[in-house]
């Protein structure tokens, strides 16, 4: 038997309808974003580490000690695990996560207030810098929160979760009138 | 029960983050040990009140065993480490 299967965004129900104009807070959904988990050998996380901080185009996100999130912004995902694997030379195993993961980017002037209402970290941002990362739980679900601006976070979810965060997100951005749309 | 702890990971977190394991203090029986003590390990737990030490997965965050060193009457967290690094300790 011949089966078809459409490639299909994990939110792309809950975010047909026309694009709204983007309101002070936004929620942006980008349709693919290529990200790759890196799991370091034991003894080589240093290097490992180096390596992959040296590419100024990947941001690493902090999984677990010598256990990194690598998102590109710019790499197709066949392209980033082959690059990684050439950058680490052995020392780590790298796993694709380009269709496991959706990343949530999340701005504006109350982001702080709108996240507090669900992850249980302080946000401010003398204490989770810029560039900072932590694996959390927003309400139930285990996320990976990454602060990439000024008033920018981004979250990264598996994919099973994804329609579940957005309404809890939405609900959590309900008092500061949160918008939603994909970013591309 | 402690509300907050702070792991050597990912800094202080709720604990709604972990799942306990159990008692850390005591070591596993060899395999060809006798039942009881296997019967013992396995099923027969204390109930301390005071100090104890507990195996605590950050479940939700680094994902790594953490041993949690507490007393179970006045909620206070004397340390916190790695399970790694616990055993290191022991058999050093």
């Amino acid at each position: 038997m011949v089966r078809d299967y459409n490639n299909r965004h994990a939110l792309e129900q809950k975010l047909r309808s026309a694009p709204v104009a983007p309101a002070a807070d936004h929620l942006m959904v980008g349709h693919w974003r290529t990200m790759a988990l890196v799991l370091a050998r034991a003894d080589r996380e240093e290097a490992v580490r180096r390596a992959i901080a040296s590419q100024p185009d990947l941001s690493m996100r902090f999984a677990a000690p010598g256990e990194w999130l690598v998102v590109s912004e710019v790499e197709a995902p066949s392209g980033l695990v082959r690059r990684l694997e050439e950058l680490c030379d052995g020392g780590a195993y790298v796993v694709d996560q380009s269709d496991g993961r959706v990343v949530f980017r999340i701005t504006g002037p109350n982001v702080r207030s709108i996240l507090a209402k669900g992850i249980g970290l302080d946000l401010h941002p003398a204490t989770f810098t810029l560039g900072g990362s932590a694996n959390v739980l927003c309400g139930h679900v285990p996320v990976n929160l990454a602060r990439t601006d000024e008033d920018t976070f981004e979250l990264i979810v598996p994919r099973s979760y994804a329609e579940s965060l957005f309404d809890d997100l939405m609900r959590m951005g309900l008092a500061f009138d949160l918008t939603a749309a994909f970013s591309d | 029960m402690a509300s907050l702890i702070t792991c050597p990971h990912c800094g202080v977190r709720p604990k709604e983050e972990f799942a306990i394991r159990g008692d850390a203090s005591r070591g596993r029986p060899e395999p060809m040990d006798s039942d009881e003590a296997w019967h013992d390990y396995v099923y027969v737990r204390a109930n301390p009140r005071g100090r104890t030490q507990e195996h605590w997965h950050h479940v939700a965050g680094c994902r790594r065993f953490l041993v949690v060193e507490r007393d179970t009457a006045t909620h206070e967290v004397y340390s916190v480490v790695d399970a790694a690094e616990f055993a290191l300790r022991a058999t050093r």
